[in-house]
């Protein structure tokens, strides 16, 4: 029912950490897990997912000698989450 | 959360709504560098304001230096709590630079000032250039006090040029209270009470 949806996006978690990371210049991993509620082991797959698809950047960074993990939305990012709530908005027949 | 995919358009929607309120215009800071510069405008303005009245020092400009001690404080208060802030958003990018450029003109109207050498339009300009931050952070924040605060500052410009040079300071100290403390205090308040 729902192809045209993009996989990638068509996830609870990575869903959620695109629609975090929309509203924002860069969150920090930390802040992802938070406010998504998940795992930290969960959350980096998605994460890495994302990366792949070339929908996020990922700097990993060290502070004060603890891992410090930044992610960013790029514009493709932006493009493909756009394109999604478009898609989103054509099955529920808003305009 | 689930790395779940079998969820209907509507789930995707009221996600989608619910991790953007998540992450709009929260004050990524509790305000107190804000309120910290207030005190000290505040102190500076009075106690020039006083020492020049009543004679009682005859540099009474010199009480600003105590902005450089400020200055050095801020420096090590964000040095230290730089690694607390885990987002950055688009709302605190614009706020640092619509105050990068309250400080740029601030400083030009200072050197036009020098030049010039009339002081008695220095304070008339401050007013007028800080209505500006505060009016378009009362924008921002969607905060009505600011944005009194803001008209209040151009109205005082207006009246500083009205009367004598040597009341202006008082109108800096009124600017100060009703444009940077009172909605300051309003504003953490309310921070407050949103992150319990």
């Amino acid at each position: 029912m729902f192809k045209d949806l993009d996989p990638i996006l068509h996830s609870q978690l990575r869903l959620a950490v695109m629609s975090l990371l929309i509203g924002l210049k860069e969150a920090e991993f930390t802040y992802i897990k938070e406010k998504t509620k998940s795992t930290a082991g969960n959350l980096s797959v998605q994460i890495q997912k994302l990366k792949d698809a070339g929908y996020i950047t990922v700097e990993k960074q060290f502070k004060d000698n603890y891992p410090l993990t930044t992610c960013k939305i790029t514009s493709q990012g932006i493009k493909a989450f756009e394109q999604y709530v478009k898609a989103l908005q054509q099955y529920l027949h808003v305009k | 959360m689930q790395d779940n995919t079998g969820f209907s358009p509507q789930e995707s929607l009221r996600l989608i709504d619910s991790m953007i309120k998540e992450a709009r215009n929260k004050y990524s800071e509790n305000g107190h560098l804000y309120l910290f510069w207030g005190w000290v405008i505040l102190f500076c303005s009075a106690a020039n304001f006083v020492l020049a009245y009543f004679n009682l020092y005859d540099k009474p400009y010199q009480v600003w230096w105590l902005t450089a001690a400020a200055g050095v404080y801020q420096f090590f208060y964000i040095l230290k709590h730089k690694t607390n802030r885990a987002t950055k958003s688009y709302t605190d990018l614009l706020y640092g630079y619509i105050w990068l450029t309250f400080g740029v003109l601030l400083i030009i109207a200072i050197i036009i000032t020098s030049i010039k050498g009339n002081w008695d339009f220095l304070y008339p300009q401050i007013l007028a250039l800080y209505g500006m931050p505060v009016f378009l952070s009362g924008i921002i924040l969607r905060f009505i006090p600011l944005k009194a605060g803001g008209i209040v500052c151009w109205l005082l410009a207006i009246v500083a040029s009205l009367i004598s040079a040597q009341y202006h300071l008082l109108l800096l100290v009124i600017a100060i209270i009703v444009a940077w403390l009172i909605p300051g205090y309003m504003l953490q308040a309310k921070y407050k009470k949103e992150n319990k």
